[in-house]
This record gives structure tokens, sequence and C-alpha cells, in this order.
């Protein structure tokens, strides 16, 4: 496959701070592509050169064949950009804010009220479409922001935290409908969100932090190499039983956090028969996941993804 | 450059749909039309009736008419480009900036924008000739019209250089008071300007505003009917450079100015690229 955002060398230097440094990426066209990072990563400024909002310090970045920095309009015809705050005018029309978008992007005239038509089905919002956008919900501005970033038939579409500041049911419903978009359209999606389990849908994760680009790699393989499965467990005294872990168990990694000791093994389903049988501490609580995004994140930049932020 | 239409297009509905903007902007011209129409009328009509032979039938409400026609196209086409700031405000502008329309056509369509909506508001300043007891005639009210928008384009285009300045709307103020006034009381549209102090003259000089009043109330009023010092006491008869200007000059001056201060603002938008 080809790739539709080909990123080389970027850097960015403010008057005393080094913001991206030496970033590289490709990103192949269809796949949806998660850029994650605590927050004063780099991750804003990296997009805003993506999108071509502020000029490179130096490197370039090739999007649908086209420089950023040498032919600005053809790439901004390339992308259709969700942004994380709302930019939709208020005191028109759904309908209207769409019109608007097709004239700045230069649809074709005869061919606006049918896109306009499409994209709102695609949102659910074809009833909507004359209201003025100061009476919709959160949900429904997003939404209707998701259809005007689809009007232009973009290549690649940037959702900037795409769900922040909506209710979980309403998360869950722009989800789908980015989804349907992936699996309808085949657009590629360069997605940034602050809730990890939402990045799931990703194909592929770039983890950024300080500037750098630690990691790129799909959530299986990122939460594969952290090593197999964790296991919680607490205990009547946990310090006794920290005491025969490390004396017995040599094959998993032990931390403990507050009430609860962490293990990290390879394979939990032949670790844990031996483990109980050998434990002589009573379990008072015990749970075995797989790793999620969460301690990948964690693993990777030393910090959870909500801390310090907002 | 259907960029600029979709830009003007949006500036002109919401101002349609805004009725309170739509009256509250009234106010000013009209406390302005009670104070010098009524006001000043009767001291300034004693003035020249008294000093000038033949002055008895000048109507002081006639000459200032235009004037406040003016001055309402100044305080909308300002107050209008910086709507540019509550675009940034409200996020739309990123909207905008994003695609593919270029920075001169978002200069452009916004100037347009607020000179349309300054040019409707001077033209609803029409509907109150028939209140003032002063006539002036159906064609000469429609001729003024391209003038009235050329004026509106050299405004907005001022309010549009310093909107791309401003972060915040909190300058706004400030702006209205050292500038806005100024421009207003230094153009001739109130009182006659002929006998300034130098550096004062100056500054009525370089007014774009001096010279949109100055061929409105050519068009509008019948200055040929007038008598040769009538017309010289009301300083209708603007010189520069020691001749007299003529209304091609004036046309020509509003389009360069209107064009350099697009040009600029336009520079100051690519160069915050934000």
């Amino acid at each position: 496959m080809d790739n539709i955002i080909e990123v080389r060398q970027l850097n960015k230097h403010y008057k005393d701070t080094h913001a991206v440094k030496d970033v590289n990426f490709d990103i192949k066209q269809g796949e949806i592509f998660g850029f994650l990072g605590p927050n004063g990563a780099g991750k804003s400024t990296t997009i805003n050169m993506i999108c071509t909002m502020l000029a490179p310090s130096s490197g370039s970045i090739m999007i649908n064949g086209y420089d950023v920095s040498r032919q600005k309009n053809k790439v901004r015809e390339s992308i259709g950009i969700i942004f994380q705050e709302n930019t939709l005018d208020e005191k028109l029309t759904a309908g209207e804010n769409l019109m608007l978008h097709c004239k700045f992007y230069n649809v074709p005239k005869e061919k606006r009220q049918e896109r306009i038509q499409e994209v709102l089905e695609i949102v659910d919002l074809v009833e909507s479409k004359k209201k003025k956008v100061e009476t919709f919900s959160g949900g429904m501005k997003r939404r209707l922001e998701i259809a005007r970033g689809l009007l232009h038939y973009p290549k690649v579409l940037f959702l900037d935290e795409p769900t922040v500041g909506l209710d979980p049911q309403t998360r869950a419903h722009i989800w789908e409908y980015i989804l349907r978009l992936k699996r309808k359209e085949g657009i590629t999606m360069f997605l940034t969100t602050h809730y990890l389990d939402e990045a799931e849908i990703s194909d592929r994760i770039a983890i950024m932090d300080h500037g750098e680009i630690i990691t790129i790699d799909s959530p299986a393989q990122l939460k594969k190499q952290l090593g197999g499965d964790i296991i919680e467990l607490s205990t009547k005294n946990n310090e006794q039983a920290l005491e025969e872990m490390h004396r017995n168990i040599s094959d998993a990694e032990i931390t403990q956090q507050d009430n609860m000791i962490q293990l990290k093994v390879a394979d939990s389903d032949d670790f844990i028969s031996g483990f109980i049988k050998e434990l002589t501490v009573p379990i008072t609580h015990l749970n075995i996941r797989r790793p999620t995004l969460n301690d990948v994140f964690l693993a990777f930049t030393g910090r959870n993804i909500q801390h310090g932020d907002h | 450059m259907e960029g600029i239409f979709a830009i003007w297009q949006r500036d002109v509905t919401k101002f349609f749909r805004d009725r309170a903007r739509l009256f509250g902007s009234f106010t000013m011209p009209i406390l302005f039309l009670l104070i010098f129409g009524g006001g000043l009328s009767g001291t300034m009509e004693g003035l020249i009736s008294g000093s000038i032979e033949g002055g008895g039938e000048f109507q002081y409400i006639q000459f200032v008419f235009p004037g406040i026609v003016a001055m309402t196209l100044l305080m909308t086409s300002v107050f209008s480009s910086l709507s540019i700031i509550e675009d940034r405000d409200f996020g739309y502008m990123k909207e905008i900036l994003v695609s593919p329309v270029s920075r001169v056509n978002i200069a452009v369509g916004k100037m347009l924008g607020a000179s349309t909506v300054a040019c409707l508001q001077g033209m609803m300043m029409f509907l109150l000739i028939p209140f003032l007891g002063i006539r002036y005639s159906v064609l000469s009210l429609l001729q003024v019209l391209p003038f009235m928008f050329l004026l509106a384009c050299a405004l907005s285009s001022v309010g549009l250089l310093i909107a791309s300045f401003l972060k915040s709307t909190q300058g706004f103020q400030l702006i209205v008071q050292i500038l806005v006034m100024p421009m207003v009381f230094l153009s001739g549209a109130l009182f006659p300007v002929n006998n300034m102090p130098g550096w004062m003259d100056i500054i009525v000089k370089i007014n774009p505003v001096t010279y949109g009043v100055d061929v409105m109330k050519k068009v509008m009023i019948d200055i040929d009917s007038l008598s040769p010092m009538i017309r010289e006491a009301m300083g209708l008869n603007l010189t520069l450079f020691g001749r007299s200007i003529t209304v091609a000059e004036e046309v020509l001056f509003m389009l360069v100015f209107t064009t350099v201060l697009v040009l600029l603002a336009t520079l100051s938008f690519r160069r915050s690229n934000a």
C-alpha cells in the first residue's frame, strides 16, 4: 500500500525549546493512525505542522504526494480536520455551515446539495439540517463537524480529541460513525485522544514524549512488547506474600502499588496454577488481565496519560 | 474567487439575523442628528445668514446629514471588520484558515462583508430623511451609493488591519476612542475643516473619511445652487496642495488606500498563520 503521509526529519524550534525533534513516520493509505502522548509532548505542534497551520523549522512533510510547505493549497484540499474545539458558526444552521464549507473547498456546484445530504446521513443529522447550530447538543455539534470535515472527500481526516467533553454514550456513538466511515470510504484517519481505550481502534499507534516519537506499532504488538499478562492480587498479608514470591518466583516481574501486588508474566495460564498452590498466604482478591494501552503508555512515558492534564 | 463570496455571504447573512445589532447601531447616528441637526443648526444657520448675503436659505442639516451617514459607515465598517477577532475567539477562523481559500481572498471577503453591512446601515439612515424636513433627489441618493460603498471599503480595510494585529476584543474601546472619533471630527463630516492648524490639516488630508464625505456632499447637495461664499464657509471646496480636488481623484485615493490596507492585512494574516 502507498504512503499517504510521509514525515521526514521534522523539527520545530521555539526560542528556548526544541518542541519537535527529528520526527519520522509514514502513514499508509486507509489506516487509522493513533497519535498519543502526554500534554506538552509536542503532539499539537506536530499536527499543526502537518495541517499547514505552522511552518516547520526543518524537515519535510508530504501528504497525498504534495509538499506541505510548498503546495499548501493542494494539501489543504486533501485533508479534513476535526478540531478539538468547536469551530462551527453557531448563528447559522447546520446546512448553511456545510454549504459554506463546500464553497471554501470548491466542491462542484451541482454536487453540493447531494453531498450535504450524504454527510448528514452518515452522522444521522438529516432532520436537523435547517436548525441553528446553537440549539444543538455537544454530541450533535461534534457529529456535524465530522460531517463537515468529510464534505470535500478528503484523503486524510485529522481527528484531534474528537470525543473530548462528551458523555460516554455519545462517545461510543461518535466512534461508531468514525468506524462506519473507515469501512465505507476507506479514508485514512489521523487520530489523537486522551481516552486510551478509544485508541484501540487504531491500526498503528505512535507514542510521542519530549518531542520525540518513542515507539510506533500496532496496539497488539505494543501490548505484546510489555510481555504477556498482568496478574493483580491482594492477600491477607502482602509483605509475607511478597517475600515468598521473591523467594520462589523467577519468571515474573513483581511490583507493588498501594494494596495491590502486580505480577507481569509471559503466560498467565501456565503460571497461575503453580503459583496459587505455592503461596501460603490467603488471597483476598485476584484479577488476571491482558495489558491495556494504559499499561503500554505508562511503560513508555512513565506517566499516566490523564496526569498533569487540562 | 468563490471563497470571497462565501466569506462575504456569511457576514451579510449574520447581519440580517442579528436584530439587536441592526437597531442598536442606529442610536449613535440619531443622537448626532439630534445634537448637530437640532441643537447646532440654529447657531450655524444664524451665523451664515448673518454674515453672508443670501445665506437665509441655507439649511445646516442638509450639510450635516451626509456627514452623519458617513459616520454611520465609519462606525459599522470598523466594528464589522473587528468580527474577525470574534471569529478567532469562537474558533471559526480556524475553519477558514485551514481551507484552500487564499489569505488575500479571506481579507477581501471580510472587507467586502463589512462594507456591505455598513452600506446597508447607511442606506437605512435614508429612511430618516422625511422626518428631518430636508429633501434630496431620489437620483442623488442612488448616485451616492457606489461612493458610500467605496468609502465603506476604505474604512473596513482600516478595521481589518487593526483586527489582524489585535489579539482580543479588549482593545476595542480604545480603538474607538483614539481612532474612530478623530476620524469623524477631522473629516468635515460634521463641521467645516477649512481653517485647521497645519498638523491637523495633515490628518484631515490623509483621512479617507474626508474624501468620502466630500464626494457624498458633492453628489447629495446641489452645490451649484449655493452661493460661492456659503460653499467656502461650509468647506465644500476641498483643496489638496493648493488646488481643488476632483471626484475622480478622491475615488482614486480611496481605491489606493483600500488596496494598500487590504494587502497589509493579508501580510499580517500570513505572518500570524493561525
